[in-house]
């Protein structure tokens, strides 16, 4: 087995898992890739060590989350509000639709009718 | 939450590297424990549990955030590009690996490698774990996590080299 072969199975089992018969026999008599063994699971056991080395956590973000029960309770609460009564609320949109509706086309109408008289009496100028 | 906020925080920051980031991923994961508080069975380690939601947490903010900056995408291949070979780093096999140097360098890998690994290597997280967290199969976990630590390998030892 060449280096080049090994140490590209390396990173997989440093990890987990067992090499082959092959591979581990290649590493007993090859001091380049057991070096090269020996900086992946170096690497891997800084890795597991960062578990228990927290980072601190940025001033008032403990606040915040201790807020966030009292937050959600109230943002639920409007949720189930809305939910319990949502008939309610799709009436009342719905005819707050239909007002608006109903008085821009009043509007409209009015508008049509007044420059349609604005028209009649300007021709009717003309042809006096 | 008080003993718990540090850790989580941590993990959120691992991943997104961004401090204002992972700290709303944080929130973010408080707010769904605490929904579902009822689900947490209390067969694993309320921490353990806890760290499944906020690496949810955080990896679905670091998509959002992908899918905002797509013009960022560059900066990890910018860092990638600036490896030496593998050939040059062999040379430094077996050299004294630092916990800084492997923390920093954790930073600079790019963001797929990175979720991969902070969830495998450093939070011990099962690759089926991993695979449900990322959205991925299994075998496309083991590739981003056999290339990522074959990436972080190069960047220690580059940063070791300096």
């Amino acid at each position: 087995m060449r280096c080049a072969e090994v140490r590209e199975t390396i990173p997989a089992f440093a990890g987990e898992g067992e090499p082959s018969l092959a591979t581990r026999r290649h590493i007993a008599k090859c001091p380049g890739c057991r070096g090269e063994l020996e900086t992946y699971r170096t690497m891997l056991a800084s890795l597991q060590s960062l578990e228990s080395r927290p980072v601190d956590a940025p001033v008032g973000l403990a606040a915040k989350l201790i807020a966030i029960p009292r937050e959600a309770s109230r943002v639920d609460h409007v949720r189930s509000h809305v939910s319990r009564n949502r008939a309610a609320y799709a009436g009342g949109a719905a005819a707050t639709v239909a007002v608006v509706g109903a008085a821009g086309a009043l509007l409209w109408r009015n508008r049509e009718r007044s420059s349609g008289s604005r028209r009649a009496t300007k021709g009717w100028l003309a042809t006096a | 939450m008080e003993a718990t906020h540090r850790e989580v925080y941590s993990l959120c920051l691992r991943i997104l590297r961004d401090p204002d980031d992972a700290a709303e991923a944080t929130q973010d994961a408080y707010l769904k424990a605490w929904r579902a508080l009822g689900a947490f069975r209390g067969d694993a380690m309320f921490t353990t549990w806890m760290y499944r939601v906020a690496a949810n947490s955080a990896i679905s903010k670091q998509r959002k955030r992908k899918r905002k900056r797509e013009h960022e995408v560059g900066t990890d291949d910018d860092v990638m590009s600036q490896l030496p070979s593998t050939a040059s780093t062999e040379a430094l096999a077996g050299a004294r690996i630092e916990l800084e140097a492997v923390e920093s360098a954790l930073q600079l890998l790019p963001e797929h490698y990175r979720a991969a690994l902070v969830l495998r290597d450093v939070y011990g997280m099962s690759m089926d774990e991993v695979a449900k967290q990322l959205k991925i199969t299994e075998t496309a976990a083991k590739v981003r996590v056999h290339r990522g630590r074959k990436k972080l390998k190069e960047l220690v030892t580059m940063e070791q080299d300096e």
